[in-house]
């Protein structure tokens, strides 16, 4: 196990002496990440490790989530501050984009290529931080215990607390957080509520503040309008393409796939055209999606021309590592396409699978199962467990069972001979159910008629009549 | 004249010729393969290899269901199921005439979580869920039960047999009998006197005619 890894690390180096410098591409770095979880809405901690954060104040009303998204090129830990700041963790983007000074250089250099006016600080403290950055003190500093005095000038308005509570502080002549941070705190708890206590506990970094990591949007949305109006379904998905690419790498970029996609096709004056495919699993490989989706449009009869295209995924799901194949045999199929693809174009009530039921009425001994399990079967050597069949020593069951059980004619008994004694012996009797209201008596046999085929046919106990309910295929 | 003039080449490029030695390497080919006992050594003895040929396609002409057309075949599916290194392979039956019961298949020893059961809307779209099962390469058996099809389909359907390594068999009415298939196996079951009579009505590397069941 050891030696292989090893030599599988060392491939490249090895091939060369082989005399084939390409015989060995390097391999695709997803798998690797792909073990990495999804972001999640979790509370980031920062007092695992000494934190440091940058926080970013922008001018007007940015649209916070798309500049977080630059934000997270330089850390995984970006978190909202509404409704105009950003807070980065930059501790462990130190190594990477460090020093500190040349970690902010970089952070504001992006705000003001994009245009717009952000005013930022770096302390150990989230809110610390948040209100130098607001009170456009350029503090950058990464020393907790100089934090309490670096905070002392700052003006009480930074603190973005409601007027009322700002009101009274001015009232009592403090201007400044010092004047603040001097009062005794059980005072100050009564005075102005025990979140401002609490907040001057985090600016100081007494107390942790849990944030919120900001997760970017959950879904891939998309819209596309035409020029001129499509009306072949052959050429929706030659449009589609370039949504598909998109779509596909907007998940390998949250290293997330989906499970289901909808689409809606646009038309001028009827109502928009829905559909929505499904997936077996979780996937985000395009030629997968494209695949599938090229399935159900190619029984899509296009009621009008389509003017405009909408593609939504469905809620981003992490990959699991199976599902990505870039080491797998390329061009086979897996199961899980195959009855994917059955499904996209026939339906999902069409494809099933079977399975056995403890029950003695013949008719309840099985159920249709629209939920395939895909991994490999439990139990290996073919035959299930003895707990799942009614009884196995039983009589022979019929391959094929008559949704419902066929009355026999007067004359069909006396052609099967069910009459006589040599048609029939030593029947199996069931007898149940008589406390659900559908009880049987039956007796079954399984007879062979002259011309060769083989059938199960049963005596209902009470009426005497018979009925053929299979047959031995 | 052109037409005498034209070398072996273009001739031999020309789609209506049939190469006999692509005809004997894919024959080649399957004999290769593993083959299936079908549980009954009278049919077995008559079939080359010894039972049913894997990676090709088998035609039964059958009229009436319930003749034992499926006993042939069982023994033979849950063998391939049992044996299987690695993954189990599937089994799919598509536009069977009634419902498979799943006690019977599991008291034949079928694993179930492994069949599938298909139920297209039409006879084409049938094909194609064979088509596309047969040359998935995860089925061992593909069963397809038909009204009638068009030779055509049949050839798509033996090539993606062949392709994807699967047994494709293909249950149709007696009437198709005269019609040409490209089946490397044709079986005609009708009804017996006091047995169902089973015919071989093609054999690829082999001879046709009745076959023996003996007594079942």
């Amino acid at each position: 196990m050891k030696a292989g890894q090893r030599r599988v690390q060392t491939a490249p180096q090895t091939a060369p002496q082989t005399g084939d410098l390409f015989a060995a591409p390097p391999p695709v770095i997803a798998p690797a990440a792909a073990t990495l979880p999804i972001p999640v809405l979790a509370p980031v901690s920062p007092r695992r490790r000494p934190s440091l954060w940058y926080a970013v104040v922008f001018a007007g009303a940015p649209d916070l989530p798309a500049l977080a998204l630059h934000a997270q090129q330089f850390t995984s830990c970006v978190s909202l501050a509404e409704p105009n700041a950003l807070l980065l963790e930059v501790q462990g983007s130190l190594r990477l984009f460090g020093p500190l000074v040349r970690l902010r250089e970089l952070l504001d250099a992006r705000w003001q290529a994009l245009g717009i006016r952000a005013q930022s600080a770096i302390a150990p403290s989230t809110l610390a931080a948040l209100w130098c950055a607001r009170a456009g003190e350029t503090l950058c500093s990464d020393d907790a215990a100089t934090l309490t005095g670096r905070l002392l000038a700052l003006p009480l308005i930074c603190t973005a607390w409601d007027e009322e509570r700002l009101q009274t502080l001015r009232s009592m002549g403090i201007q400044r957080l010092g004047d603040l941070l001097r009062l005794p705190r059980a005072g100050l708890a009564r005075r102005l509520g025990p979140q401002a206590v609490r907040d001057l506990d985090i600016a100081v970094g007494k107390q942790p503040e849990p944030r919120r990591a900001f997760m970017p949007r959950e879904r891939f949305r998309e819209r596309l309008d035409f020029e001129t109006e499509i009306e072949h379904v052959a050429y929706l998905e030659r449009a589609l393409e370039p949504v598909l690419e998109r779509c596909a790498r907007f998940l390998r970029r949250r290293q997330a796939g989906v499970q289901s996609l909808a689409l809606r096709l646009r038309h001028r004056v009827r109502q928009p055209t829905a559909l929505r495919v499904g997936f077996a699993s979780v996937t985000g490989e395009q030629p997968r999606l494209a695949e599938v989706l090229a399935q159900r449009l190619g029984r899509l009869e296009l009621p009008a021309a389509v003017r405009a295209i909408e593609l939504h995924s469905g809620t981003l799901q992490p990959l699991s590592a199976i599902s990505l194949d870039a080491f797998g045999g390329g061009g086979r199929d897996t199961a899980l396409q195959l009855i994917e693809r059955l499904r996209a174009r026939l339906g999902e009530q069409a494809v099933y699978g079977v399975t056995t039921q403890r029950e003695h009425r013949p008719e309840a001994a099985w159920r249709r199962v629209q939920q395939l399990s895909l991994t490999a079967p439990s139990a290996r050597g073919g035959v299930p467990s003895l707990e799942t069949l009614p009884s196995l020593e039983a009589m022979p069951r019929p391959v094929w069972l008559l949704a419902e059980p066929v009355l026999l004619s007067r004359r069909e008994v006396d052609e099967l001979r069910l009459e006589s004694d040599d048609g029939r012996r030593d029947p199996e009797r069931i007898e149940t159910g008589w406390w659900d209201g559908k009880g049987v008596a039956r007796d079954y046999y399984r007879i062979r008629p002259a011309h060769g085929a083989r059938l199960w046919v049963f005596q209902e106990r009470h009426t005497k009549s018979w009925y053929l309910h299979g047959m031995f295929a | 004249m052109p037409r005498e003039s034209s070398s072996l080449a273009d001739l031999l490029a020309d789609a209506r010729v049939w190469k006999l030695k692509d005809a004997s390497a894919s024959h080649r080919l399957s004999s290769s393969r593993p083959v299936w006992s079908t549980g009954k050594s009278g049919l077995d003895a008559r079939l080359p290899g010894g039972g049913w040929p894997t990676a090709s396609l088998v035609e039964v002409l059958i009229d009436v269901n319930g003749l034992g057309e499926l006993q042939l075949f069982l023994p033979a599916l849950a063998e391939s199921q049992r044996r299987a290194d690695g993954e189990v392979p599937w089994l799919v039956w598509i536009a069977p005439p009634h419902e498979p019961y799943a006690p019977a298949l599991a008291q034949q020893g079928i694993e179930l979580g492994r069949l599938l059961v298909v139920r297209p809307p039409s006879a084409t779209e049938a094909l194609w869920a064979a088509e596309q099962a047969l040359r998935s390469g995860v089925c061992a058996a593909v069963f397809l039960w038909l009204k009638g099809t068009d030779d055509r389909w049949l050839r798509r359907l033996k090539l993606a047999a062949e392709e994807g390594g699967a047994l494709g068999v293909l249950f149709r009415p007696e009437r198709h009998r005269f019609e040409s298939s490209p089946a490397s196996l044709r079986l005609l079951m009708t009804q017996g006197e006091q047995q169902p009579r089973l015919e071989l009505l093609k054999v690829q590397g082999g001879r046709p005619g009745l076959v023996d069941l003996g007594a079942s």
